[in-house]
């Protein structure tokens, strides 16, 4: 019978296994699409010619390869960095490129032929052209946009004084228009000779533009999450629709009806006319770039893992439909079957003598593991939730952190293994290294600080023979505390402020207003500066800590060594301190570990500078991952700062069991 | 002349002109400290003409508009900072007292491993997790949502409950566990009508320190929300002056006091316990 009752659970278990194995995994590609390929390296750009007969995929790699409506390579283009935007005369001979390698590209669209290049001072974010051709627009991170023609000829520039991250291009020759979306949410639109026609005001930051044939209708994006929809002839908002995050790419077809959008999440949005979301898909892989035919005929999709898909727009409506129902399918059979299976082990188990005697003796079974985990169920179960939380949130990243500081982290992407390459790059880095003699610095100093003034407080206040003096002193030197860890910084930040700031105004009050100067400026004192923030420094928790040792000290030992005559400074040596080494140890290592990773004191005061003054590790893990994108060189810092607390709190653990040896 | 051989009144003169200078060493550092809070509040009640004008005098008229104003562009993230640390205080007491009571009264194969894999992430900083964590969200999709902030934070905050629920719970006395089985009481149940009620001073000590802990939290924040409708209070008001085009610095000082306040109260009925959690920690004896 226990045999059979095995056999039978195996039997179940495997059948699982082959299901979950032959599961169909419902992908996007498999509804409509007509071709798809693999470019290795993120895709940064993507734009389709009106009649699809072009596709441009531009990489991250700093590749552009051109496609037939087929998907067969014509001919690519090598830029000197990441490609950022692509675009396509109407008839596609002509293709534009904007590259973070501070250049605006114009290439003939059958060759591949450079005609032309604009160069920016810094990187160009997005790229338009006319549908003649005639007339190119980019905009760079310089807060500029840079206007060309088709010789690659600058025409005007326009300073928004803004960041400026979406342009596009409607009409032809000299009835050209340039529209462009700024950071502070301002729509304009110029003529092909700079003349600002037209300008209207979003909320939000635009992110991406799309324009139809004939400029009549503007779609927008923006970082609310907002679509809207404007009327090209007068600037009216003609309807707003709301995604969950960041839009970051909208696509139209060239008579306006088909409206598409893509949120930072992934999420495609498919909307009607009337600004109603149609459809909210999320795709499996992470989709960065969309683009819709002027014929509104064909889609196509760059993913973030180099992946390019170009689908029939009818029918991959159709098939995402089906794609969704299989997969809802897949996963209530799974369910079911897993639940089948668990009633009939019960089952089995409750009502056959066999199921009976194998529970029987497994649970009696001397020192059997696992009828001891079993029977413990209730326990794991427990803690279970406990045990999720923490390996999801703190154990997989630490490793993820640890393993990703040798690759070249992107992520949702391809993170190649460099080795030690990450911290190779790091010795070289003139920041980190100065950041790593100012983190030397602000340890000791926030060591010394935490280790003098509260406890010289906590000494005086103990040494106060008014108990209601002491009291009230003590609670007062604790008020402090109830300010946010922030608002400090940013008071300090106002003290010090060079127009009308209290340290300036106080020097200039008694007459030395020649030692006033720009405190976070200057690079001879904006450390000392940051360092002095918190003057006179009487830490509110380390004077806790003190004054509590404090207190815990006999009378009897204080009283004795009144009576042999030790005077104050004595008993502090040779009393108070050594007694005080526990609270030393703990105050010694919090110090240390916080010290370490110091982050806003920096960030919010002088954000690192000037030059690489103020730098600190911390702040160079936080650039170097959220604006460089450079995550497995800031998963290398993680690392060694890592390193550096766990080497420090052995050392400190050592020392301090000598001085409890010491004591004792 | 050592202390012993002085006469009584030299020693009393002496001993009262001690406690005149600690006094004054006191309140000297005392009224340094209170600079930055006082320059604060001042600053709070002027306008900008008061303060180029007159810098030096008095707030005069009390500009006390500057708290509305201030309020309008804080409210919503103090808001979003007591509903994040709020609910990842919540959760974090109830796993951590439920897994603490677990780990003090239960015995299961491997117990000790798995506590001991569970305090070992005491010694992981912050910052190692910090990028992966952010990855971690970002893949998960609850990048700009409060999960962002309330998972990762109940998650790290139970380390440290649970050590304290662990040594509290196993301080309490078999019987009144035994007594409650004899009256039929299932686990749970002795969980929650014995162990909880009686822990209830361990467990204000986690929530106070873990709501003060997370109040306070800057660069989690900043990297894992970058909706200023979703921020927490602590990056917004760094944030202030760029996403909202405030210039005046009266509103400004006036929304960092308005962003002290849950602190403010908080502690005027927690700093006892926040100051035992701090130092149950690190301090045995």
């Amino acid at each position: 019978m226990t045999v059979r009752l095995q056999r039978w659970l195996t039997a179940g278990t495997l059948l699982l296994a082959c299901w979950w194995a032959a599961a169909p995994s419902p992908v996007l590609a498999q509804s409509g699409e007509i071709w798809s390929d693999n470019l290795a390296s993120p895709i940064t750009g993507l734009a389709m010619s009106a009649d699809g007969q072009r596709v441009a995929v531009g990489t991250r790699a700093n590749e552009v390869s051109v496609r037939d409506a087929d998907g067969r390579e014509l001919w690519t283009f090598t830029a000197g960095n990441s490609i950022t935007g692509l675009a396509w005369s109407e008839d596609g001979s002509r293709l534009a490129i904007s590259s973070e390698d501070r250049f605006l590209y114009l290439l003939d669209g059958e060759t591949g032929e450079e005609l032309g290049r604009t160069k920016a001072s810094r990187t160009f974010n997005s790229v338009a052209i006319s549908r003649d051709g005639s007339l190119v627009a980019g905009a760079s991170d310089d807060m500029q946009v840079y206007v060309m023609d088709s010789r690659g000829d600058l025409l005007w520039t326009d300073e928004r004084g803004l960041g400026v991250s979406a342009v596009s291009i409607y009409g032809t020759g000299d009835d050209a228009r340039v529209v462009m979306g700024a950071h502070d949410g301002r729509l304009s639109i110029f003529s092909k000779t700079g003349r600002q026609l037209l300008t209207t005001r979003l909320e939000y930051d635009i992110d991406a533009l799309a324009v139809s044939r004939s400029g009549g209708r503007i779609l927008a994006g923006t970082t609310d999450g907002g679509i809207t929809l404007i009327n090209g002839a007068n600037g009216e908002l003609v309807w707003t629709a709301k995604a969950d995050s960041d839009v970051t790419d909208v696509a139209m077809s060239a008579d306006g009806q088909i409206l598409m959008a893509q949120d930072d999440r992934g999420n495609v949005l498919y909307l009607d006319t009337d600004g109603s979301i149609v459809r909210q898909l999320k795709p499996e892989g992470e989709i960065r770039q969309i683009a819709v035919t002027g014929d509104g005929t064909r889609l196509a999709f760059g993913l973030a893992d180099g992946q390019v898909q170009v689908l029939d727009r009818m029918q991959q409506s159709v098939g995402l439909a089906t794609a969704t129902r299989t997969r809802n399918m897949a996963i209530t059979a799974t369910a079911g079957l897993v639940a089948l299976l668990l009633a009939g082990a019960i089952l089995l188990i409750v009502f056959t003598t066999g199921g009976r005697r194998m529970w029987v003796q497994h649970s009696v079974g001397p020192l059997n593991g696992l009828a001891a985990v079993w029977r413990a169920r209730f326990s794991y179960l427990l803690i279970l939730p406990t045990l999720l939380f923490l390996l999801t949130f703190n154990y997989y990243p630490a490793f993820s952190g640890l393993y990703h500081a040798f690759t070249d982290w992107t992520p949702s992407g391809h993170s190649p293994w460099v080795g030690l390459e990450n911290f190779r790059f790091l010795m070289s880095d003139r920041f980190f290294i100065a950041s790593f003699r100012n983190a030397l610095i602000l340890v000791v100093v926030s060591i010394v600080k935490t280790m003098t003034m509260p406890l010289l407080v906590a000494e005086l206040v103990f040494n106060l023979k008014n108990r209601y003096t002491q009291y009230w002193m003590r609670t007062l030197f604790v008020v402090p505390i109830v300010l946010p860890a922030v608002v400090e910084i940013l008071v300090w930040n106002n003290i010090y402020d060079p127009s009308i700031g209290l340290l300036n105004e106080f020097l200039e009050l008694v007459g030395k207003s020649d030692w006033s100067r720009v405190w976070y400026g200057d690079p001879k004192v904006a450390l000392s500066s940051v360092l002095f923030i918190g003057v006179p420094w009487v830490n509110a928790f380390a004077l806790l800590i003190f004054y509590g040792g404090l207190i815990s000290i006999s009378d009897e030992i204080i009283d004795s060594s009144r009576v042999d005559g030790a005077n104050v400074f004595r008993r502090f040596w040779n009393i108070d301190l050594p007694l005080l080494m526990g609270q030393v140890k703990l105050l010694l290592i919090l110090n240390f570990i916080n010290a370490v990773q110091t982050f806003e004191l920096v960030f919010l005061t002088t954000g690192g500078g000037p030059g690489d003054a103020t730098y600190v590790p911390a702040l160079e893990l936080y650039y170097m991952a959220m604006r460089m994108d450079r995550m497995g060189v800031a998963s290398a810092i993680g690392m060694i700062l890592f390193l550096i607390i766990l080497v420090g709190t052995i050392i400190n653990m050592r020392y301090v069991r000598t001085a409890t040896e010491f004591e004792a | 002349m050592s202390a012993v051989t002085m006469s009584p009144t030299m020693r009393k003169l002496r001993l009262s002109l001690g406690q005149t200078v600690i006094t004054i060493i006191l309140l000297f550092l005392l009224v340094l400290t209170f600079v930055p809070i006082i320059y604060l509040v001042v600053l709070a009640l002027k306008d900008n003409g008061q303060i180029y004008g007159r810098f030096w005098s008095m707030p005069n008229p009390y500009r006390w508009e500057n708290f509305a104003l201030g309020w309008v562009v804080i409210g919503r993230s103090i808001l979003n900072s007591i509903i994040t640390s709020g609910s990842a205080c919540a959760t974090t007491l109830l796993l951590s007292s439920l897994s603490g009571y677990v780990f003090a009264r239960h015995r299961f194969p491997a117990k000790e491993i798995i506590y001991t894999g569970i305090l070992a992430l005491l010694m992981i900083p912050p910052i190692l997790t910090l990028i992966p964590a952010y990855v971690l969200i970002l893949n998960m999709g609850l990048e700009n949502t409060y999960w962002a902030l309330i998972l990762p934070w109940t998650s790290g905050g139970q380390v440290f409950a649970l050590l304290l629920c662990r040594s509290f719970f196993a301080t309490l006395p078999e019987e009144f566990f035994d007594a409650a089985r004899i009256d039929g009481a299932t686990e749970l149940q002795a969980f929650w009508r014995i162990a909880v009620p009686l822990s209830i001073p361990i467990l204000v000590t986690v929530a106070v320190v873990r709501l003060v802990t997370t109040y306070n939290q800057f660069m989690w924040p900043l990297v894992a929300i970058s909706s200023p409708k979703r921020q927490v209070v602590a990056v917004a008001l760094t944030q202030f002056t760029s996403e909202i085009g405030v210039t005046d610095i009266g509103p400004r000082m006036a929304a960092y006091i308005t962003a002290s306040i849950p602190l403010v109260i908080l502690f005027s009925f927690g700093m006892r316990q926040y100051v035992r959690g701090l130092t149950a920690g690190g301090l045995k004896a």
